[in-house]
């Protein structure tokens, strides 16, 4: 096969694997809510932006992983050096910091933490879309009384 | 584009030097963050991946400060003239 050939076929995985991810964003609307019909103009911003930041990251787990390893690996690099240090202790103490937090966990469903091999999708991310799209519909307080006891 | 029909001068249309400045933006709100006046109450929880991710940007936007800083403390004011009379060979092109 030549690399034109190769090439072509890596783009035409990719726009199915961006056709697989807007069809289970179909099936899954609790993944992308719709936007508030009376949001004004900078609400209206601040939601886009948010929807965009859990697009990209449940759109492109592998990348996105990647991307917060690196970041994070720097991040315990830059806090080994006085400057680093002095920054993560003012940044674990502010009360603004827990409020990013939890706008950040409410926006990427902590996809990107937990287990996951080098260079692929981490679990909780498979965990995630499997769980909006398999409980999709079913009624779970009537499958609670079937499920036994200790089981997930 | 294609592989034997590429377009030509797409260094042209690279943004690098706005990638630079959206991290050092970020690095600075990460600062911002730090001097938040409200403080947590209780003792404060050992720093885990997210605030490790937050210190990472930051890392990163004190690294392109530095960058811009020392470019701009050996700038030459010759090396404009220079650029002008004979542009530097993009890659990509």
């Amino acid at each position: 096969m030549s690399p034109e050939a190769l090439i072509g076929m890596l783009a035409e995985l990719e726009r199915i694997r961006e056709l697989t991810l807007d069809l289970i964003e179909r099936e899954t609307p609790r993944l992308l809510p719709a936007p508030l019909d009376d949001a004004c103009g900078a609400e209206r911003t601040v939601f886009d932006l948010l929807l965009g930041a859990r697009r990209a990251v449940l759109g492109n787990p592998a990348a996105a992983r990647g991307l917060h390893d690196l970041l994070v690996t720097e991040g315990r690099r830059y806090a080994n050096t006085a400057d680093g240090a002095r920054l993560r202790d003012a940044l674990v103490a502010s009360e603004a910091v827990e409020n990013l937090r939890r706008v950040w966990e409410t926006v990427s469903l902590n996809v990107l933490d937990g287990p996951a091999a080098p260079n692929t999708v981490p679990d909780a991310w498979a965990d995630l879309l499997a769980d909006a799209v398999i409980g999709h519909g079913l009624d779970d307080s009537i499958l609670a009384r079937l499920r036994p006891e200790g089981f997930a | 584009m294609t592989l034997t029909d590429p377009r030509e001068a797409l260094a042209d249309q690279s943004n690098f030097i706005g990638y630079l400045l959206g991290l050092a933006g970020l690095a600075r709100v990460v600062h911002t963050l730090a001097a938040d006046g409200g403080r947590r109450s209780g003792p404060p929880p050992d720093s885990d991946d997210f605030v490790h991710v937050l210190l990472g940007l930051a890392s990163l936007g004190e690294a392109i400060e530095r960058l811009a800083n020392s470019a701009l403390a050996q700038r030459d004011p010759t090396d404009e003239a220079r650029a002008l009379a004979a542009p530097t060979t993009r890659w990509l092109r």
